[in-house]
């Protein structure tokens, strides 16, 4: 424990050098601004970035904190335009929006940004700490899950969303079917076999979740504007001014602490990232509040939830990179390309041979974060002030963002064809009240939950018995059965007491 | 009704993509359930749940009469001719061209519609291509 | 008045929407003017940012940039989609005939035209210009694994092949299940009876060894550079044709244990079908020129590939070659009629 402060203690040597604490700093802006970028998350922020670091010449622990600062920063940038505009910027600030944009709508748009801006420290630096702490410890027990530990994972992810059933039970669950067909197309990856691309090459690779994310919540919002406008009920809003408060912070203490554990378990496994993460989260913070919350018009746990647990699995997620060279997301996958294309080879080797790298880098997310809470916070008041942008440039300007969003990243105007696509259907679900999160949470956790459950038989040449063999498993299915059960049993329980009571 | 009607339409998709999963096959593959299950479970669920929004329809919603509908086909066409004259004119000529005719669709003057058109495209331009390295087309202008 | 402008701008988005049925056409047909040297040269990387695709064009990117080779520089530019598929129907419709461009392919690319996943494209459907390097197949299992050397597990495999779980970032039909496939076929076993478990990428497969879900995992030699020193995954066989050069010197390749199986993962870049034999050659010059370079050496070895050179005619022949076999395989296997 003393050798690892030591150790750290080093790093922060490393970090502190007036050049790589510019870096991180640049880092940590220039991350924002792409996160906040519909569409352009981490992983392209990174990828984009990563020549223009390499073709700098920067010594390999300064590109890598000038990395992971842009990841960091994109991990925040992300909640801007969900908050805002009902947007997200990336996939892990899909949970984002179902409590931060109603705040927003109600003229409390700076709360939520700064909110959600500690938050973020807050599941950041979590992870940090953590990482720091029990790293390789962490790590061993990301590698123990194989695909039937991921089948009781999903299971356990789908108990703990079934709280985010709407009015109408039979919209969620349509709503989710959607969304699993959605994920349902392109090339199998267990077979090879293509499913639904009718020979279209652009469906190969099935339909980008971005691409999803974008077209179901930018374009159908957008449209939505247009229908307020030419109906004259949107409301244009004053300049807000509103903070969050200590008040705020102490209401959602609790909830922080679960989210960030959370989120930083979920982004330490690999496969499973910040959406999965803020899905979770915001899951459980919605049935552990049962009635006394009102998630889904602005409850701020539903807002600290996901902003905290998506950060935390971004922290989470760089744990088996750097222990044992193993990517656990698609970020972490380049950053990893990054280390080999500087000579450095990553895993356990890592911390002994090239400790300035390691130990850099981990104080140099310590630092990042404390740089993102100071960058963003006198920020809020700027971003807020987005709102006040008259609609009839607001909308336009919207539509520019989703096409650069959808675009960039892939440069295939076939996508722009499927974002508007998608943004009308969006749009036509909203009009009959379906709930657009369930659509994209079947995206994400379908193909998890299809292709690891037939991972796992296989292994077992078709025995369905190696789905309940480990404890993790055992451990995850009964949370699971907790979880649906628990708020039925405690409200029974409260009935009987109040019945109980009045027999007497 | 709309609910019906949106319902019936569901259980044709289910249908037709239920169709489309009875042919998929795996030249050989080596776990039970292969790439056919899957896709069959879900349209007969997806066939079940529209069987069931049909029989509990919500109200209708509010569609604000034809104004509303002429606005939203009008931006919707404007869309999707930017996303067909995106790569052929490039990111300036098309973003300056789809902001200033929305803007001055949604009740800017031609003035302000023009310079905000451009400034969108030129900005844009200069904010991707430069700064953030995205890779967004140049199209028709030299650059 | 303010109906009127309201008309009028009406009026103009529907030019704007007629100009967009027009103007895709006309633009199609302004293909590049060709004079000696490639006027605005593009690489390809038919993936996102930061795969192996874009790897392959970094290392030309650079090694025409630090050489001088040509005049402008090259710019790389993304075109994911079906591995591929989407970046050759594309050089195969529109921009057939581009000469300024080269797509970055690998293995994996000419495996997927052999087995027919392109649909109706082809080997044929495009000019092979040169290699940028290649990597080969390597059978790894974990440090501490009962299979102390490549024959103690072709003998389990030919006692049950059943009985052991094989796991890798492809699917089945894929370069890494093919690998094993090929020695199953060399020891007289059938691939069907492979226990083989297709994981979302090398990452997740070699956390599946690790973890223990997996015994054996076909890999590449160049992602296991990283593992070597560390003693928690073993190599037991490389699939080159002979031994590689160090830190792997001590590795045995499967052929000189008996097991004749060769995979490499060559990575190079291809034309489209129709362009003109100056654009293309210019091209193949280049990269010759760049092949005889010191700098040239030292990039591929940073991107982790081992040298292979071929360009023109040559790479056309290696290529035509490498689908025969691959279709042969593949039909063998069942996987095509």
């Amino acid at each position: 424990m003393l050798e690892t402060l030591h150790m750290l203690a080093d790093g922060f040597s490393v970090a502190m050098t007036p050049m790589n604490l510019g870096l991180v700093l640049f880092g940590c802006f220039a991350g924002t601004l792409i996160g906040a970028l519909p569409g352009i998350g981490p992983i392209n922020g990174v990828a984009i970035l990563l020549p223009i670091a390499y073709s700098l010449r920067f010594p390999p622990e300064s590109a890598l904190i000038l990395l992971a600062g842009i990841y960091y920063g994109a991990e925040y940038g992300g909640r801007i335009s969900s908050i805002l505009l009902n947007v997200p910027g990336d996939a892990g600030a899909v949970m984002t929006t179902m409590d931060g944009n109603p705040l927003a709508k109600q003229g409390q748009a700076g709360r939520a940004l700064s909110l959600s801006a500690v938050a973020s420290f807050f599941g950041g630096t979590l992870a940090v700490v953590l990482m720091t702490l029990f790293g390789p410890l962490l790590a061993r027990f990301a590698i123990s899950f194989g695909p039937a530990e991921y089948v009781a994972l999903m299971v356990f992810a789908f108990a703990t969303l079934s709280s985010l059933v709407g009015r109408n039970s039979t919209k969620t669950i349509i709503g989710a079917l959607l969304g699993l067909m959605i994920a349902s197309v392109g090339v199998d990856a267990n077979t090879g076999v293509n499913r639904f691309t009718f020979g279209i090459p652009d469906l190969f690779s099935g339909i980008d979740f971005l691409v999803v994310v974008i077209g179901l919540f930018g374009i159908a919002e957008l449209l939505a504007l247009v229908e307020g406008m030419a109906t004259d009920t949107l409301v244009v809003r004053a300049i807000d001014k509103t903070f969050v408060s200590w008040k705020d912070l102490i209401a959602v203490r609790w909830t922080l602490v679960r989210s960030s554990l959370i989120g930083f378990i979920v982004g330490v496994l690999p496969g499973t990232g910040a959406s999965v993460a803020s899905a979770v989260s915001y899951g459980t913070e919605k049935r552990l509040a049962g009635a006394s919350g009102t998630f889904g018009q602005g409850d701020i746990r539903g807002l600290a939830a996901p902003e905290s647990a998506n950060n935390a699995s971004a922290g989470g997620a760089m744990v088996p990179m750097l222990t044992l060279g193993i990517p656990g997301s698609g970020t972490t996958a380049i950053l990893l390309g990054a280390l080999l294309m500087f000579n450095v080879q990553p895993g356990p080797m890592l911390f002994s041979q090239h400790p300035e790298i390691a130990w850099g880098l981990i104080a140099s997310m310590y630092i990042g974060n404390i740089a993102l809470l100071v960058i963003n916070l006198p920020l809020v008041g700027l971003f807020a002030r987005m709102l006040t942008i008259p609609h009839k440039y607001l909308i336009p300007v919207i539509a520019v963002l989703t096409f650069i969003g959808t675009y960039s990243v892939v440069g295939n105007s076939f996508d722009l064809f499927m974002m508007l696509g998608l943004g009308v259907f969006g749009w036509f679900l909203r009009k009959l009240d379906f709930s657009l999160a369930p659509v994209i949470l079947g995206v994400v956790l379908g193909g998890l939950f299809e292709d690891n459950l037939r991972r796992a038989l296989s292994m077992s040449g078709g025995d369905w018995t190696i789905l309940f063999e480990s404890v993790s498993s055992l451990a995850l299915y009964a949370i699971a059965i907790a979880v649906l059960f628990l708020p039925l049993l405690m409200s029974r329980r409260q009935k009987r007491q109040a019945s109980d009571l009045g027999e007497e | 009704m709309i609910d019906r009607i949106f319902a019936a339409a569901l259980f044709l998709l289910a249908l037709g993509y239920g169709c489309v999963a009875l042919t998929l096959h795996a030249p050989f593959q080596y776990d039970p359930l292969g790439p056919e299950t899957w896709p069959r479970l879900l349209a007969l669920a997806l066939a079940v749940a529209s069987v069931a929004m049909a029989r509990r329809p919500d109200s209708d919603p509010d569609w604000h009469g034809a104004t509303a509908i002429r606005s939203l086909l009008t931006i919707g066409s404007a869309l999707l001719a930017y996303a067909i004259l995106f790569e052929p004119l490039g990111f300036i000529l098309s973003t300056a061209l789809f902001c200033t005719l929305t803007a001055r669709y949604l009740g800017a003057d031609w003035l302000r519609s023009a310079l905000f058109g451009v400034g969108m495209g030129v900005g844009g331009y200069a904010l991707c291509a430069w700064i953030l390295a995205l890779n967004v087309p140049a199209g028709l202008l030299p650059l | 008045m303010r109906s009127y402008a309201r008309i009028l701008s009406t009026f103009a988005l529907s030019t704007l929407g007629a100009l967009s049925i027009v103007l895709p056409t006309t633009s199609m047909l302004s293909t590049s003017v060709w004079a000696g040297q490639p006027e605005k040269p593009e690489c390809v990387a038919p993936a996102k940012p930061g795969g192996g695709f874009d790897l392959t064009c970094r290392i030309a990117l650079t090694t025409f940039d630090v050489t001088k080779t040509l005049t402008n520089p090259m710019r790389v530019t993304y075109l994911p989609g079906g591995v591929g598929a989407v970046a050759y129907n594309q050089f195969n419709s529109v921009r057939t005939s581009d000469g300024n461009a080269i797509v970055a392919f690998s293995t994996g690319s000419i495996l997927n035209i052999a087995e027919g996943k392109w649909g109706e494209w082809t080997e044929k459907d495009a000019r092979w210009v040169a290699t940028a390097g290649t990597d080969y197949g390597a059978i790894v299992v974990r440090g501490d694994s009962p299979y102390k050397t490549f024959q103690d597990l072709m003998d389990a495999w030919k006692k049950n092949p059943s009985s052991i779980v094989v796991g890798a970032g492809g699917s089945v039909g894929g370069q890494d299940w093919m690998k094993v496939a090929l020695l199953f076929r060399k020891a007289g076993l059938d691939p069907r009876k492979m226990r083989y478990v297709a994981f979302e990428g090398g990452g997740d497969a070699m956390a599946n060894l690790l973890g223990g879900s997996i015994q054996v995992m076909p890999g590449d030699v160049g992602e296991m550079r990283s593992h070597l020193e560390t003693g928690e995954m073993r190599v037991l066989a490389v699939l080159s044709p002979e031994r590689l050069p160090a830190p792997f010197g001590s590795i045995p390749t499967a052929k000189e244990q008996g097991y004749d199986v060769e995979w490499g993962i060559v990575r190079g870049f291809y034309m489209g079908k129709h362009v003109s034999d100056e654009a293309y050659n210019t091209y193949v010059e280049a990269f010759r020129k760049i092949f005889a370079t010191p700098e040239f050496r030292r990039i591929q070895e940073e991107q982790g590939l081992f040298p292979l050179e071929k360009s023109g005619d040559e790479l056309t022949a290696y290529i035509h070659d490498q689908t025969a076999q691959m279709r042969a395989l593949a039909k063998d296997a069942g996987l095509i009629q």
